[in-house]
């Protein structure tokens, strides 16, 4: 069933039993998940079923520190979520991601890859996958590593119909939850926003949030401040230790043995190092990206062969002046995980509020030492293996060798907002514990990337839908068990 | 002090690429790697044995 807004559903008398906040991958996840062990959920939407300028308006907000997109850009608001804009690039996060590290602080999930390994033929569905290929050796530290380039999925396109005929799900369009209202040991309600104005109270005997991993954090921090700690009661680390997975072009590559690994059709090929030269470095998790095409074009290919053996740095200036790109050499781009950091924080504006009187975002985020470390030692570690291996040669680009500031016009991100609500046994330290249930708090669980406990270095997608339908699952246990 | 050739010529497209680099620049910053095989060049990261 799909309603239009909070009034068409209040009409219809539907009874859910949970009660889910967001419809993007997780939440679409968490909801058909339920309907396997038969239990009724409303899946509420703050957006339409396509993205409006009135409902996008809710997700500005200010970032302060280091450069970051547009807070309401970075995410979409209506059905089906980021999905709408997501890329399509699928890897799960790797065993060695989720296990502590003695030197990054406070790193360590309360699960392990295990957990969420049984749902991988699931995700396979749910993302049209093809299987996930194993890494292969290329040096002695680094493996090449299959990044899928899907045709990505919209959940809000793919599911519509399913969501449309469906007796056990109630989307309910145009509504959002302003605030979640908690006595310290549960939530009794959430107060609605619909259509421009107070839509009432919903209640169920259970609530997920899964508003993505920003919105999240905004959602929890402003519901706890309004019933005084009775939605999050253990708020410690509540909005904090947010990630992203910075990216850069560090530098540039000759490729002398291109037949050593595959190179996909996009022309790039991904290299992730080992843990045990993470450890022994003291490195967060980084991948490397060979682009080997960095210029698109027959023409543009022809001329670059042509040119580039003879004299490459005279091809690259002639086409500047051509008003063209020409690159010669392929582009070495490189991803990161960051540690996570109690200061890169969610907060809530004390003075900007959207429409429906909830206090904006301000995202607390700056890059650190680890960061810029991570980029020349990463490079560095690289570029020997692939001189020794003989499968050509590597450059680091000045500005990482000798800490010029971050360049402008450089991709920056990934889009991937990860913490806020984090996972972990100590009330202290996260948010929700390994079932994604809100610490201290009988009926409140929460999907998404916030629950990450650290990022990795890949694309968080697959990991989201992984853990979305651990939570659906244990949900079902746990509701059809009481 | 001027740039020994590399003798063996598989290794001509990389050279050329080296020869793209500025003269005054190639030895403005040379970084000895943890490594006795490796030595950076102006942020080349090239085998001992590619400037030999």
């Amino acid at each position: 069933m799909i309603f239009q807004d909070a009034a068409a559903y209040a009409a219809s008398g539907f009874h859910p039993k949970v009660c889910i906040i967001g419809a993007g991958p997780a939440g679409i996840t968490v909801a058909r998940k339920l309907v396997a062990a038969g239990i009724p959920s409303v899946l509420l939407e703050a957006g339409s079923n396509e993205w409006t300028e009135e409902s996008q308006e809710a997700y500005k907000g200010v970032t302060i520190g280091d450069p970051y997109f547009d807070l309401d850009a970075t995410r979409l608001r209506y059905l089906g979520g980021s999905s709408n804009h997501w890329a399509g690039w699928c890897r799960v996060l790797d065993s060695y991601d989720f296990e502590p590290k003695d030197y990054i602080r406070n790193s360590g999930w309360p699960i392990r890859r295990g957990d969420i390994e049984p749902y991988f033929n699931e995700v396979r569905d749910i993302l049209d996958l093809t299987a996930f290929r194993p890494d292969i050796p290329v040096t002695e530290s680094f493996n090449w590593f299959e990044v899928i380039k899907s045709d990505p999925v919209r959940f809000g396109e793919k599911f519509a119909t399913e969501l449309e005929v469906s007796k056990s799900i109630a989307v309910v369009l145009n509504t959002e939850v302003s605030e979640l209202k908690g006595d310290g040991r549960s939530v009794t309600g959430a107060k609605l926003w619909s259509r421009g104005a107070p839509a009432g109270v919903i209640d169920a005997r259970y609530f997920v949030v899964a508003t993505g991993g920003l919105e999240n954090s905004r959602l929890l921090l402003w519901s706890n401040e309004r019933s005084n700690g009775g939605v999050v009661p253990n708020a410690a680390s509540l909005g904090r230790y947010w990630m992203e997975h910075p990216m850069y072009w560090t530098g540039d590559a000759l490729i002398t043995n291109q037949d050593a690994f595959e190179i996909d059709r996009d022309g790039d090929v991904f290299f992730l190092p080992s843990p045990e030269v993470l450890a022994r470095r003291g490195l967060p998790n980084f991948h490397v990206e060979l682009e080997t095409l960095p210029f698109k074009g027959a023409v543009k290919a022809f001329i670059a062969g042509m040119s580039c053996a003879a004299a490459p740095e005279t091809a690259e200036w002639v086409s500047k002046k051509l008003g063209q790109r020409l690159q010669c050499t392929s582009r070495v781009r490189m991803a990161w995980e960051q540690a996570p950091h109690e200061h890169n924080r969610v907060v809530l504006s004390a003075t900007e509020r959207d429409a429906a009187g909830v206090p904006r975002i301000e995202l607390h985020w700056k890059k650190d030492e680890l960061d810029r470390r991570v980029m020349l030692e990463g490079m560095r570690l690289f570029g020997e293996e692939f001189a020794r291996k003989e499968l050509g040669r590597v450059h680091i680009s000045d500005w990482v060798r000798d800490g010029s500031d971050y360049p402008d016009g450089m991709e920056l991100a990934g889009n991937h907002h990860m913490g806020g609500t984090r996972m972990s046994n100590d009330p202290r330290l996260g948010v929700v514990d390994r079932n994604c249930q809100v610490h201290g708090m009988s009926n409140l669980f929460v999907g998404g990337s916030s629950v990450f406990s650290t990022s990795g270095q890949c694309t968080p997608t697959t990991t989201i839908v992984s853990l979305a339908l651990r939570l659906g699952d244990h949900l079902g246990r746990t509701i059809s068990g009481s | 002090m001027t740039l020994a050739k590399l003798r063996i010529p598989t290794r001509r497209r990389f050279l050329q690429a080296l020869l793209a680099i500025p003269a005054v620049a190639f030895f403005r910053n040379i970084r000895q790697s943890e490594s006795d095989d490796m030595v950076e060049v102006d942020g080349w990261i090239l085998k001992r044995s590619d400037i030999l």
